[in-house]
């Protein structure tokens, strides 16, 4: 195997780990958004 | 200044948002120039050839898992002793990237270890000191979600990273105490054994690291309060309009 094969891997896993981390933040603060909107359309409807 | 008015989450909240995107900013440009100077201006390495260039995100990674624990560590006394909610929940914020660097410091040292001793992998000092980081991080993450009340999870967890610190030192002196395959550090207070070209790819990757880390935190951060704030009025009036 040579060099590029060891470069693309540390490179490309390092990348796809900081792409996924972003992601799934986004994903966590838009169901934190949608929690908080039903728990309050709930309440208004009570 | 008045600290106070910033350990406020609905006060941090508003800071946090207004900071965060800069960091990212500055994360990019360092990225950019570091990766610039890494791949084209530094040369080619005597011995280990191009595989080399791995260093340039190994060691900001490896940096940055030990720094980000310590910080989160600091964040945990700091809620213990004052029972403050903030500092319990920066500490959160800091575990999944302190965990990621880790994994990423762990991954690419595999990836730089297979062509420069021939192995991925080897259980010396520096190595799995290394991991038991990675095992704390995910100690931390899953007590912290462990109970049903979040503060009794801010402390257990908090108490878990206190006790963890211990093994900072021992992956910083590992090299030093026993006789590993890993190296000895490059750089150091008085000097450094590297090319300049070299030194300066692996400053500006640590500054875009420490840049990433500080945005994500802060980001971070932010949808954790939204979570734990959920029922205050401030935090209602944030998402869209009933």
């Amino acid at each position: 195997m040579n060099h590029e094969y060891f470069l693309a891997m540390s490179y490309g896993a390092a990348a796809v780990a900081i792409v996924a981390e972003i992601i799934l933040l986004r994903v966590r603060r838009a169901r934190a958004l949608r929690r908080i909107e039903e728990e309050r359309d709930l309440e208004t409807q009570d | 200044m008045n600290w106070f008015y910033f350990a406020s989450p609905a006060t941090f909240y508003r800071l946090a948002g207004r900071i965060a995107p800069w960091f990212f900013v500055l994360a990019a440009i360092f990225a950019a120039a570091g990766l610039y100077v890494g791949f084209v201006v530094a040369p080619t390495d005597a011995q280990q050839g191009e595989v080399y260039r791995v260093i340039f995100i190994h060691v900001p990674a490896a940096w940055l898992s030990m720094f980000l624990y310590l910080v989160m560590a600091a964040y945990g006394a700091v809620s213990l002793s004052f029972n403050t909610r903030l500092a319990a929940m920066m500490a959160r914020a800091l575990a999944p990237t302190g965990a990621l660097f880790t994994f990423i410091a762990l991954w690419t040292g595999a990836f730089w270890g297979r062509p420069t001793w021939g192995t991925y992998w080897a259980w010396d000092a520096r190595m799995t000191s290394e991991l038991v980081l990675l095992f704390l991080y995910f100690g931390f993450i899953a007590l912290a979600n462990a109970f049903e009340d979040p503060r009794r999870g801010d402390r257990a967890a908090a108490l878990l990273s206190l006790i963890g610190v211990v093994n900072l030192p021992i992956i910083y002196f590992s090299v030093q105490w026993w006789n590993t395959l890993h190296q000895g550090s490059s750089v150091s207070f008085k000097g450094t054994s590297m090319h300049i070209a070299m030194l300066q790819a692996m400053v500006l990757m640590a500054l875009a690291s420490w840049m990433y880390a500080a945005g994500m935190s802060f980001s971070r951060v932010r949808a954790i309060i939204l979570e734990r704030e959920s029922r205050t009025h401030w935090v209602r009036a944030l998402a869209r309009p009933a």
